[in-house]
């Protein structure tokens, strides 16, 4: 895998997560995409060995930006790091379809990552939404200040409805899109409550390897027996493809 | 060519077979989708395992992060031999093929063996005899030397004309690669991964059962290729936890011919590890084949007593 050495320009605390903003010029990055990323100074640092997985937060032609939460050595040293290695773009991002109508977008958790830059881009082809965010409690629904007019609920009601993002929403009826990204039971849960008839496109967070299709580490289950990559035939995908 | 721009002959042959570089991608770790990122890195080219059915692979989660390695229970997930042939085309680079097998039985190993035999983009078959994290059929099976001789010989005469490499595992390596070279193999991979388990405390429960890979095994993998080398007169493909230029020369002063790469292509652009190499090369005014095994007729140096202690 080819990685690219890029410096952090600037970090923000979202509640308990962490922003992190680099430069990247070499070619479009599409709602839904993600890097493998790691603090620098590999082969120095072989604990932790890989890279990790993370959505694109937001990208505005020139700067890159990456939401994550500390939760192992990984995400600490990249906290700390001035130095960021990150891959190009990968995985197969959100179909975005202006002949769809209304388009609803919901987070869980750390999962609201990839729809900052997905509702820049359905802002950019002038497509109407509604964004609904979901935490465990107060602390990382700080993250929400950053979506402006997004509905929210926490787990533990400490901020915003009392309940899961879907009692925040309160009905998916109407909406031609439903784009989602979170925990597989949050995900499994939107796409039992979308319209038959609505496109409902998934974003999954799996354990990665490699993120170019070589381990076979990240898959998910297909509905029809088998498995299939998150990180070439996703990580988005139609809700219809999957078992659960 | 790489050897013209840089004067380095970093080519070396293996049964026969000329590779313009002694690196190979070990099974499972190089997808044809990453392929236009290893172009002229290789010498060989060595795609995921095929068994004679498909196979669906183990339920995620399928890996764990280890220090200096990671442990994986993928399950030879892959279409079968039949749809892997039509997708085998993709894997031409220009480079010879090598197709690595795995089967319950010793009839299924066989019958890959025979399906190999009339394809002439195959150049090499390589027996996947050890992969620690799908049961083998039978009790033990492939796990000692008779049944890694009964099979390496079924399999040598199923696919005549083409090299066989038997790929094996550190438990029992140097009984298993006597076994594999008096049943004919023309080669040995030494190591697969390491039988290993991961635990989630905070959880308490077992992430992956499987199968270690990655720099933490690289002392294991050096010894078991050093030790082999020493008592078989075929050759070793050295395989476990290369990372660096460093560690393709170690293997190959370990009496490797020819060296795979695997885990740390995730991590690492596989040209940076060929660029090591031949640095390497270049600093000590040697070419690739003259490093197999020249630290043979020195080893004496080092016992088994003094390294125990």
């Amino acid at each position: 895998m080819k990685f690219h050495s890029v410096k952090v320009e600037e970090r923000e605390e979202l509640g308990s997560y962490t922003l992190l903003k680099y430069r990247w010029s070499d070619g479009p990055v599409e709602p839904g995409q993600f890097v493998m990323a790691r603090a620098a100074g590999y082969p120095a640092t072989l604990d932790p060995f890989l890279a990790r997985p993370f959505s694109f937060y937001d990208y505005d032609e020139t700067m890159a930006s990456l939401l994550f939460e500390v939760r192992g050595r990984g995400t600490a040293l990249l906290d700390l790091a001035s130095t960021i290695v990150v891959t190009a773009p990968l995985g197969r991002g959100f179909r975005i379809d202006p002949g769809l109508g209304r388009a609803v977008l919901l987070g869980g958790g750390i999962g609201v990552a990839p729809l900052k830059i997905l509702g820049r881009r359905l802002d950019a082809v002038g497509i109407p939404h509604d964004i609904y965010l979901g935490f465990s409690d107060a602390w990382p629904a700080a993250v929400a200040r950053d979506f402006p007019g997004a509905g929210m609920a926490t787990m533990d009601g400490s901020a915003g409805t009392h309940g899961t993002v879907l009692d925040a929403a309160d009905s998916l009826e109407g909406y031609g899109a439903v784009y989602a990204c979170g925990p597989n039971p949050m995900l499994a849960a939107v796409k039992l409550a979308a319209e038959q008839n609505s496109l409902c496109q998934l974003s999954v967070e799996e354990r990665m390897g490699c993120g170019n299709g070589s381990c076979n580490g990240c898959v998910v289950p297909v509905r029809g027996g088998g498995y299939i990559r998150s990180c070439i035939e996703g990580p988005v995908f139609h809700s219809d493809v999957l078992a659960w | 060519m790489r050897e013209q721009e840089t004067g380095i002959d970093h080519a070396v042959e293996l049964c026969g077979l000329r590779l313009r570089t002694p690196l190979i991608p070990a099974s499972g770790t190089l997808s044809r989708e990453a392929l236009g990122e290893v172009e002229g890195v290789y010498g060989a080219m060595l795609p995921k395992t095929t068994t004679p059915t498909t196979r669906a692979g183990n339920p995620p989660p399928r890996i764990a992060e280890t220090p200096a390695g990671m442990v994986n229970s993928i399950g030879l997930q892959n279409p079968g031999v039949h749809g892997f042939l039509q997708g085998l085309d993709a894997f031409d680079l220009g480079i010879p093929i090598f197709v690595s097998v795995a089967g319950d039985t010793v009839a299924e190993f066989a019958l890959l063996c025979e399906t190999l035999a009339g394809d002439d983009r195959v150049s090499a078959v390589e027996l996947n005899l050890s992969c620690p994290n799908v049961e083998c059929g039978g009790l033990a099976f492939c796990a000692g030397p008779a049944s890694v001789e009964e099979v390496v010989a079924t399999c040598r005469a199923a696919v005549p004309g083409k090299p066989i490499f038997a790929k094996l595992t550190n438990e029992g390596v140097v009984e298993n690669a006597h076994a594999a070279e008096s049943a004919g193999a023309d080669g040995l991979t030494v190591i697969n991964t390491l039988p290993a388990l991961t635990i989630d405390a905070r959880a308490r429960k077992v992430l992956v059962r499987g199968g270690l890979s990655g720099p933490a095994i690289k002392p294991v993998a050096l010894r078991a290729v050093y030790d082999v080398s020493d008592v078989v007169n075929i050759p070793v493909i050295g395989s476990g936890g290369v990372v660096s230029g460093t560690d393709v020369a170690e293997f190959m002063l370990a009496g490797a011919t020819a060296v795979q790469v695997g885990t740390a292509s995730f991590v690492r652009n596989p040209h940076e590890i060929l660029d090591e190499f031949t640095a390497y090369l270049k600093e000590n005014s040697l070419s690739a084949a003259e490093l197999t095994g020249a630290l043979r007729g020195v080893r004496s140096a080092v016992t088994g007593s003094q390294i125990s202690g």
